[in-house]
């Protein structure tokens, strides 16, 4: 990863013609070894994890919610000499990249809030050699003080989840809620709700899912927050204005952590839905192909991690439940117990469930890609372009992590000096004739006629963007998860400034406010212009300086 | 068997005795010994008493946990390992097997299998003739036929009597355990659930597996993902996780035997029990050794015995210890007390059982 971030800085003082053959070639080595992009790299206790193995040292491939653990591990590493890498990346991703066998040499072990995805596939499953589980918590719900008085939930300690689900049905309950195609807690929701609203009493079939359609449809009304991140999310749910967005569903510990930093007006009430939970219990688990040293210190941290006052001291660090007996957990957290609701034994009942609400259950969404084909993009740039937009035209996705969903509005609007087209797709529903993928093709014929040319007005194109936006919205008068993704490889130049699109931003309607801009940089863009439209409007900047597929893939969580 | 594992304790006996005549300080120096152990017997070995009495007597133990059964899949391709420990006699034939070796493996201690609950579900199951208890013993029973009858017309906890005063206890009632396919206990458990589905014999062919395989797949059907190994499912237990769960006896026994305290946790025995040989297949001299001085050290059959475990040649150091010490309660003698004992099947029949838990075809 440091060597990606060099070479960035070397496109930077090169010239152009030598510039776009040294970025393919980049941009080939990176997607070969991340096809997510999610592995990315973030702040940890200690530093990224090297390419080899070094003794004492244990490269962990991890869900970035274990950041929170980073005072319990620099302890460890004083009593037990062992050092933690951290790379980051979401469960589902981990789970992949396991299986795919990319994980093997790279990392010593894997740390997620749950290995059930993980284990469903068979080379997955075979590439574990030993598990620790560390810690639990369950999902739960955290509604809104004002929101959990409105609906007479008292203090929240008797609420089902079919009373949930008739909240959301009735407007009466909105939620952020994680991609559960990319988050174990967003897959975990889903579970609990399908097993709830079928009334399976076991692990979830794919009769099941079937029969909890119709609920499963009404409860995800209630949904106005989608994220590939649970950080964002909670950023997300801080910035929404009092009243649109009620509750937050994410582990227990996250939602406690987060009471912690919100104001009084905005604090969560833990809601444990009394008819079942389904809990993570973070297995700390080591990699068949982890070299014989790294065994060792895998061993050595273990054992430190499960003694009493380690656990104890984890539950209050962390807020989640000590994986031991006769350990405390730490004060807030509550005792009484729920049933645990059964993961599906099957990938193909998991998948299921996955493609089923990414295609049919959740709010469908209207999602606008602003790119920049100026001449800049000519060459090796607007290929990677097209390449990363095309992926997601295609049918080799079978948990919903990238194509276009059924039912979602597609626009493309190509800019350079000005607008030079938009065009919109709308994917039709599953089992409607023709099927998706005739207008996933259409998509991708649109995406392979991009050219670059001409100049960059970038914020004259996001405004237009927010028009149509505007247009599509009067004419359908539909209920979307509506987003803009922002692409350029440059400065704006011409047109609007960013104190005109300020301006012009202060006075949308709030509706159109809160639409989230994901800026992607690229090449030369100017990083804070887009980290302004970023923070101005709720989105989140990606960088595609790496990866363009996986800057792409990975706003899908978003969108 | 018995006789060939006498002779072999015999000679190893007084290998170890002349071994300890040697003062400590002249010793040679503690030898590593690596291998893999079932995920159960982690906490014994990382017990630091544990430690010091098997470097007094030269060695040093490395081993990595997992599931029984994954441990045969791995012992095929580690290189550089002196021994395997799974916690029962199948995969340790497996491993023998794989290893290509002749003698016979010792069995240090062994453990039977139980299933802890809380007890409010243990009341509920015992107003409904699923489960007792002893009114002298505090020992509670976990009634089997009544239990695959359960499985087989689809019980639910709301349906049983008392149950409704506690919302926790909902569902499909079923015993939680871990992979058949990657743990001993998860096997353990599909034996002794088509021992009893078959009208208390062994299943011995394949019209035995056909006639369980409805009771096998409903039990898998409704647990859904299980975990690795038995480690993760008993932790969890104590985080609220799960209700019935499927565990080893020394488990349950370790905790209260190093001063934890177990909440209300309740230790049922099924009526028809199956128990785990710990089984030590050793592939080189120190590993023989470690086998050894596991059996026959005296110092480490009382920690074995404080670790839950049964000491193979000390049949009262595990009751001695618990019999002062209740709730919860645990029995002395299972086969004097009036439990059946289930046969276990061949390995190939219990593979057939796996995969029709499983739906393999």
């Amino acid at each position: 990863m440091d060597f990606r971030t060099k070479r960035v800085v070397d496109f930077r003082t090169k010239r152009r013609g030598g510039l776009t053959a040294a970025l393919a070639a980049v941009l080939v080595a990176v997607t070969a070894c991340t096809s997510s992009g999610g592995d990315k790299p973030g702040p940890g206790p200690s530093d990224q994890p090297a390419e080899t193995a070094r003794p004492g040292v244990l490269r962990i491939l991890a869900g970035s919610e274990l950041q929170d653990l980073a005072p319990v591990l620099e302890e460890a590493r004083k009593a037990t000499g062992v050092t933690v890498q951290f790379a980051w990346t979401g469960t589902l991703d981990g789970a992949d990249a396991v299986s795919s066998g990319r994980a093997d040499g790279k990392y010593d072990a894997v740390w997620f809030p749950s290995n059930q995805y993980l284990r469903l596939d068979p080379v997955g499953k075979s590439k574990v050699l030993s598990e620790t589980p560390v810690m639990v918590s369950p999902v739960a719900i955290g509604v809104r003080s004002s929101v959990l008085g409105d609906l007479g939930w008292g203090d929240g300690s008797k609420v089902t989840w079919a009373q949930v689900g008739d909240a959301a049905a009735a407007g009466k309950l909105t939620y952020g809620m994680a991609d559960p195609s990319r988050s174990n807690s967003g897959f975990s929701t889903l579970v609990a709700v399908a097993s709830a609203f079928s009334k399976a009493d076991s692990a979830l079939s794919e009769a099941d899912v079937q029969k909890a359609t119709p609920q499963l449809k009404q409860f995800f009304t209630g949904q106005k927050l989608t994220s590939g991140s649970s950080g964002w999310l909670a950023q997300a749910y801080t910035r929404a204005e009092s009243g649109v967005v009620g509750a937050l569903v994410n582990y227990e510990s996250v939602l406690l952590s987060l009471n912690k930093t919100l104001p009084a007006q905005q604090q969560l009430t833990v809601v444990r839905p009394l008819d079942g939970v389904v809990s993570a219990d973070y297995p700390l688990s080591l990699l068949s192909s982890a070299a014989p040293d790294q065994r060792d210190a895998f061993q050595r941290l273990t054992s430190y991690l499960r003694k009493d006052e380690v656990q104890k001291r984890i539950s209050e660090v962390t807020l989640r439940r000590p994986a031991a007996a006769g350990v405390a957990p730490a004060a807030g957290l509550p005792t009484d117990r729920r049933p645990e609701l059964p993961f599906p034994g099957t990938r193909a009942v998991a998948d299921g469930l996955l493609a089923a609400y990414q295609n049919d259950l959740r709010r469908p969404s209207r999602t606008v890609y602003v790119l920049d084909t100026s001449g800049s993009m000519e060459g090796a740039r607007i290929s990677a372009l097209k390449t990363a937009l095309g992926r997601l035209t295609g049918a080799d996705d079978t948990r919903g992590v990238r194509r276009f969903r059924n039912r979602e509005e597609v626009t493309l609007l190509s800019f350079a000096s000005s607008v030079k087209w938009t065009k919109t797709h709308l994917v039709p529903p599953t089992g409607s004739q023709p099927g998706p993928q005739a207008e996933l093709a259409a998509i991708n014929a649109d995406v392979q006629s991009l050219s670059a040319t001409g100049g960059t007005a970038l914020y004259d194109s996001l405004e237009e963007a927010y028009r149509v936006i505007g247009r599509q919205q009067a004419a359908a008068n539909d209920d979307r998860f509506t987003s803009i993704v922002l692409m350029t490889d440059g400065e704006s130049n011409s047109g609007a400034t960013d104190a005109d699109f300020k301006r012009f931003h202060d006075a949308l309607p709030a509706w159109q406010k809160s639409i989230p801009v994901f800026p992607i940089r690229f090449g030369e863009a100017a990083v804070s212009q887009l980290q302004g439209v970023a923070d101005l409007s709720g989105g989140k900047l990606f960088d595609g300086s790496g990866s363009l597929d996986g800057a792409f893939e990975e706003i899908r969580g978003y969108q | 068997m018995k006789r060939a594992l006498g002779v072999v304790a015999a000679l190893a006996l007084l290998g170890w005795v002349a071994y300890a005549l040697v003062p400590e300080d002249k010793r040679a120096d503690v030898v590593t010994v690596s291998g893999l152990i079932g995920s159960e017997k982690r906490d014994f070995f990382d017990n630091p008493d544990v430690k010091a009495e098997l470097r007094k007597r030269g060695l040093e133990v490395k081993a990595d946990s997992t599931g029984s059964w994954t441990m045969s899949e791995q012992a095929k391709n580690a290189k550089g390992l002196d021994f395997a420990f799974p916690a029962s006699a199948a995969p340790a034939r497996d491993i023998q097997r794989n290893w290509e070796l002749k003698d016979s493996p010792l069995v240090p201690f062994y453990s039977p299998l139980v299933i802890v609950t809380h007890e409010s579900a243990a009341q509920v199951l015992k107003q409904n003739q699923l489960a007792d208890v002893d009114a002298g013993s505090g020992v509670w029973t976990f009634r089997m036929d009544k239990y695959v009858e359960a499985l087989r017309t689809g019980r639910k906890w709301k349906d049983l009597k008392g149950a409704a005063e506690h919302p926790e206890l909902a569902g499909m009632l079923y015993v939680s355990t871990t992979d058949p396919e990657s743990s001993s206990s998860g096997a353990m458990y599909l034996a002794l659930l088509a021992y009893v589905a078959n009208g208390n014999q062994v299943v011995s062919d394949d019209a035995g597996v056909n006639t369980v395989r409805d009771v096998l797949a409903t039990s898998s059907r409704l647990q859904g993902m299980q975990k690795i190994s038995s480690d993760e499912p008993f932790r969890d237990f104590f985080a609220g996780v799960g209700t019935l769960v499927f565990a080893y006896e020394s488990q349950a026994a370790a905790l209260p035997l190093q001063g934890k305290s177990t909440g209300d946790m309740v230790v049922m025995y099924p009526d028809t029990t199956v128990q785990s040989d710990h089984t030590l297949v050793a592939r080189t001299d120190n590993g023989r050794k470690l086998a050894d001085v596991l059996e026959n050290d005296e110092v480490l059959r009382k920690l074995e015995a404080r670790f839950g475990l049964r000491p193979q040649e000390d049949q009262e150091a595990f009751w001695n210890l618990v019999k002062d010490r209740k709730p919860p309660s645990f029995a002395r003698d299972l086969r004097g007390s009036g439990f059946k004992q289930a046969t276990l099947p061949s390995l190939d029949n219990l593979v057939k059982l796996t995969n029709a838990a499983k739906g393999n075809a």
